[in-house]
């Protein structure tokens, strides 16, 4: 249970293309960005490659530049990075997820890429090797059952992450090499409904960059935890209200409490810029109607499920008022 | 001209602390281990079981593979308490709690450790397991352990004074149950220890993480058969402990067996998880508490439940579940107390000491409950508490010494520094102010090991060089040589070079180690005086030394240096060594009565705090925006040491108050790191405003007493009496944490609206 990093070769290519090739040929491998996530999980026995790829010698992902499109994030960029660049002044929900991830040590080093593949979290999964042989392993790892519902058949490990419901708010897109060249594609359809495959690509497949439209929307994210640092959200909520003229819309995305994060439906019909107590309770319905936290966390699904919605009805007032 | 000295009462950086800032401090992990082999133990999956099979050829058959230690390798129990061993280094025949060490390899690297603990066969009958106390007391419940019946380690009654006639007299009763989740100490440094054995010489070398190598050595010898004399332990730097290292740890003996079945030397360092499974924190405690009080405040009598869920094995649990009752006295004037007990079995990791021993979760309910009581009597939670003082020197009901009593300055000094007469009841919604009392002993007057021997010895030596070699507590020899406190150099780990001495818990140190170093110091100041009597020609009576210069008295015309009197004094005999004892006195040591010793302590520190916090309903979270903390040290040898003592009691207690607690999923634990097991972070952590009060002990070494403890148990009340302030929310549960907090509102207001509904109809019929 105090086992030592298994042994691992080291790729560093040069290009996502290179990096493609490298994950191709060695279905063992995985792409290695931060670390912060995966490294961790290694030492816990949850990997098993033999190869790392290690994407920081990549020049395209470290980069982001802004033109009168949009913004193109490398999923290389550091959260730190990201939040202190001026460029994503007008996606102000995007920095407040990346200074909400985790700790400053963890933020210098963890990717923008990572943090939007970040596994799923289970406090059946996330723990030594020991613990879970002793508990018979779980769906999604090496077992057959899911703890957390047992009569399901379907894992229900958590997505984790801050930065997606963020970006889903500011509709981005994501941008993906793979064996047969690029894709493009809304960030939404990056996910799955599954904490065992949670992730809809390829193997192979590496996320390249995040695109953002151009354009200013008055947005904010927030997360409840148990501490104000380091924790995963129990619940994490973004909100956004659209240029859409005449009538603003609302955009929420929730995370930590599904399998993958999503965009909140039925609020299509609001009027952001009139939200009166009626539609705030809307709001809270669709919310908890829609999340459904399960047992993966210490704290109770019910609590979280209460929390998404009132940080949701409470961003969407503040960004109304504003 | 004379240098600047040292004196007590200075504010100093403590002496070792640039070494562990700066990371030059050597910790055991960091020991040169180059030749050691690599020590890993096999933990059982299963919380309750007979061990049917465990089959280690395979594994030793391994290449690499030096030593596999099993239960069949130590027949010895060990334990703190002499009366209460009942635990063996690796389990013999039953497994108890999930992750109880059931075998041990010892391997040349950490990867052939592992692949041979995979080669272990073990196969375990599994019998019901009980993770909570009422299961664990359930009358059809397995017995952990053979000779405990209903699981039951230890039911202690007590009572004092006349109870019924305190409660007849009350104007208000009131009664409520509290619960405590369990926590535990997460210290920085996980466990580690480093063994070498040398079969030659039958010798064995331990370095290992404890806060008392002295009770190490002898389990040692215990359980390895071992002379003492043959054994050496050595404590390194030391990453915080907390209580949990004050018992041997299992982890100790198996790196010793390993050690010595190998012939060598055996590292073994403890993952993070497996840190959290020896656990030894402070149980899980239901306390139910009924308070009597007259109209004007006046406590008349304490009736007190005590449930503490103590895990798998005793360690200390006698003395947790002793504490709670004993330290009922002590703080407040109470004319009448019952206390009833019960420590209970459960199969989870063993519970311990843990800061604050015993004290914590009861003094949660106390001062929960007075501040309730006040506010239905239309009470200042200042006046209530004013209205039960102490007045020292006294004895409390259940026999313990109070000599200094320090508790009224603490509360005026936190009523003024909180603002509290301006502020309270006039901050703006969600925002509230509480206030608690707590009191903490400076070590237990009576020892856990009775042999007689003085509670704390101290030498001193002088050589050549002209530098005292003390083991600890170096600013109170400095003071009483007069010297700076750099000429001290500390040497406080080595068994083979130190006196013995009962270890670094309980708060014993400044009060029972400070007062001998004190004497000791005494010691060799006669004799350096001597000498520089005879060198300046005067009598010695006329002689003093400060500033590290000798001079008769007045005269400044002839004066010698230390050096010079150290030079002097080691003619004709060399190396000078002094020692000084400290012994409680036998009436410092507690009741006659039946468990009457623990809570005794040859003086108690006295602390109040006022809590300020603000609290969002909608998510349940709270945030502490300010502590203010007054604490009766008796006399602050060195207050910048003080003050860091008394922040980190808050913060600690503030960990078991927000956010702290050990969790498990059928026995396997789910807070085993340091993301799930919840600590707070920089970002929660609130200024903390110390005041040092100084109520000048008549025993302690300058005046002093414990500066280490008693803070921490005020702080869980304090807040959650400031949530009440804040919210009109009264929570009785432990770790008010998000989704407590929202729980209990949402029950509040179901209660309220049944109340509502309730009087509207009798105000319609």
């Amino acid at each position: 249970m105090n086992a030592p990093l298994p042994d691992f070769s080291l790729a560093r290519p040069q290009s996502a293309d290179e990096a493609v090739a490298q994950r191709l040929a060695a279905p063992a491998a995985r792409y290695l960005a931060g670390g912060t996530d995966l490294v961790v999980n290694m030492r816990r026995g949850l990997v098993d490659a033999d190869l790392l790829i290690d994407l920081s010698g990549i020049d395209e992902l470290a980069t982001l530049s802004a033109n009168e499109s949009g913004l193109t994030i490398g999923a290389g960029v550091t959260l730190a990075a990201l939040a202190a660049d001026p460029a994503l002044k007008t996606y102000p929900a995007i920095v407040q997820a990346a200074n909400a991830v985790a700790g400053p040590g963890h933020r210098a080093a963890a990717t923008l890429g990572g943090n939007l593949c970040l596994d799923t979290r289970c406090l059946y999964y996330n723990q030594s090797e020991w613990w879970r042989r002793s508990n018979d392993y779980c769906l999604k790892y090496k077992g057959d059952v899911c703890h957390v519902a047992p009569t399901g058949d379907k894992c229900r490990a958590a997505f984790s992450g801050d930065l997606a419901p963020a970006l889903l708010v500011h509709d981005a897109e994501i941008e993906i090499a793979g064996p047969d060249g690029r894709r493009r594609l809304p960030l939404t359809e990056l996910y799955r409904d599954d904490g065992a495959a949670y992730l809809a690509l390829t193997p192979e497949e590496l996320l390249v960059a995040v695109h953002l439209p151009a354009g200013s929307r008055h947005s904010a994210y927030e997360k409840v935890r148990l501490r104000g640092a380091i924790d995963f959200p129990l619940a994490g909520v973004a909100v956004a209200v659209t240029d859409d003229d005449p009538t603003p819309r609302l955009k929420v995305a929730v995370t930590g409490t599904n399998s993958r994060p999503f965009l909140i439906e039925g609020l299509d019909d609001l009027d952001a810029g009139q939200l009166g107590e009626a539609e705030l309770v809307l709001i809270d319905k669709a919310v908890q109607k829609q999340v459904s936290p399960v047992r993966t966390t210490m704290v109770a699904g019910h609590y979280r499920r209460l929390a998404a919605a009132r940080l949701a009805r409470r961003l969407a007032a503040g960004l109304a008022s504003a | 001209m004379s240098k600047v000295m040292s004196k007590a009462g200075t504010r100093l950086p403590l002496i070792d602390g640039v070494e562990k800032v700066t990371g030059a401090a050597q910790f055991t992990a960091d020991l040169p281990a180059r030749d050691a082999l690599v020590g890993r133990i096999l933990r059982s999956p299963v919380a309750h079981g007979e061990i049917v099979r465990l089959g280690a050829s395979k594994a030793l058959a391994l290449e690499g593979v030096r030593a596999v230690v099993t239960g069949a390798d130590c027949a010895h129990t060990y334990g703190i308490l002499p009366i209460a061993m009942n635990e063996y280094p690796l389990a013999r025949d039953k497994v108890r709690y999930r992750g109880e060490p059931v075998a041990a390899v010892a391997a040349i690297d950490a990867a052939t450790a592992e692949r041979a603990l995979a080669l272990i066969e073990l196969e375990i009958r599994e019998f019901p397991a009980y993770f909570t106390a009422d299961a664990a007391l359930a009358d059809d419940a397995a017995l952990i352990h053979d000779d405990k019946p209903g699981n039951l380690e230890r039911h202690v009654h007590d009572s004092f004074g006349d109870v019924a006639a305190g409660f007849a007299e009350a104007d208000l009763v009131s009664e409520e149950t509290f619960l405590c989740a369990e926590v535990t100490h997460a210290m920085m440094e996980p466990h580690a220890a480093l063994a070498d054995y040398d079969r030659e010489h039958d010798r064995l070398t331990l370095h290992t993480v404890s806060q008392v190598p002295y009770y190490v050595h002898l389990m040692l010898a215990r359980c390895l058969e071992m002379e003492a004399s043959r054994i050496r332990v050595i404590k390194p730097f030391v990453g915080g402990g907390f209580g949990a290292r004050t018992e041997t740890l299992n982890f100790e003996l198996i790196v010793a067996l390993l050690a010595r079945r190998a012939n060598g030397k055996v590292m073994m360092t403890l993952s993070r998880e497996e840190t959290f499974l020896t656990h030894r924190g402070r149980p899980q405690t239901d306390v139910r508490l009924k308070l009597g009080m007259t109209r004007d405040g006046r406590l008349t009598a304490a009736d007190c439940e005590v449930t503490q869920r103590g895990g798998a094995y005793a360690g200390y649990g006698i003395v947790t579940i002793l504490y709670a009752g004993a330290l009922l006295h002590g703080l407040y004037d109470i004319p009448a107390t019952h206390y009833e007990g019960r420590r209970v079995y459960a199969n989870l990791p063993p519970c311990g000491a843990m800061r604050g021993h015993g004290t914590v979760d009861m003094r949660h309910a106390f001062e929960c409950l007075l501040d309730r009581m006040a506010r239905e009597l239309n009470l200042d939670p200042f006046a209530v508490r004013r209205r039960n003082l102490l007045t020292a020197p006294m004895r409390t009901l259940n026999d313990l010494m109070v000599n200094s009593y320090g508790l009224d300055e603490c509360l005026e000094r936190v009523e003024q520094a909180s603002g509290w007469v301006k502020r309270k009841g006039k901050l703006p919604p969600g925002r509230g102010l509480g206030l608690a009392c707590s009191h903490y002993v400076s070590g237990a007057a009576k020892a856990v090991h009775r042999t007689g021997e003085p509670h704390a010895v101290v030498t001193l030596k002088l050589d050549f060089d002209a530098g005292v070699t003390a083991i600890t507590v170096a600013l109170a020899v400095a003071e009483v040589l007069g010297i700076d406190v750099g000429r001290v150099r500390v040497v406080a780990n080595d068994s083979a070079v130190t006196p013995k001495d009962n270890g670094a818990y309980s708060s014993r140190v400044t009060f029972m180690v400070g007062n001998a170093a004190i004497e000791a110091a005494k010691n060799l100041r006669e004799i350096l005086i001597e000498a520089a009597a005879g060198k300046l020609d005067a009598p010695a009576a006329e002689i003093d030394c400060i500033g590290e210069t000798f001079r008769v008295d007045g005269g400044a015309q002839s004066e010698l240096s230390f050096a010079e009197v150290t030079a002097a004094a080691l003619v004709d005999t060399g190396t000078i060594t002094t020692k000084g004892t400290f012994t409680c006195p036998p009436e410092a040591q507690g009741g006659k009565h039946r468990g009457g010793a623990v809570g005794s302590t040859m003086g108690f520190s006295y602390a109040a705090q006022v809590v300020e916090v603000s609290v969002d309903e909608d998510l349940g979270t709270i945030r502490v925006e300010k502590v203010w903390a007054a604490h009766d040290c008796g006399f602050a040898i060195n207050p910048l040491a003080v003050e860091g003592q008394v922040q980190g009691s808050v913060w600690m207690g503030m960990g078991q108050a927000l956010s702290e607690e050990t969790r498990f999923a059928d026995g396997l634990p789910v807070h085993a790191s340091m993301l799930d097991y919840g600590v707070p972070t920089i970002a929660e952590s609130p200024d903390i405003h110390v005041d040092i009060v100084e109520s000048i002990d008549p025993l302690g070494p300058f005046g002093a007493k414990e500066a280490g403890e008693g803070a921490l148990s005020g702080f869980p009340p304090a807040m959650v009496n400031a949530v009440a302030d804040a919210i009109g929310l009264d929570v009785n549960v432990l770790p008010v944490t998000p989704d407590r907090l929202v729980e209990a509102l949402t029950q509040k207001r179901r209660a309220d609206k049944r109340q509502a509904a309730k009087a509207a109809k009798v105000a319609v019929s």
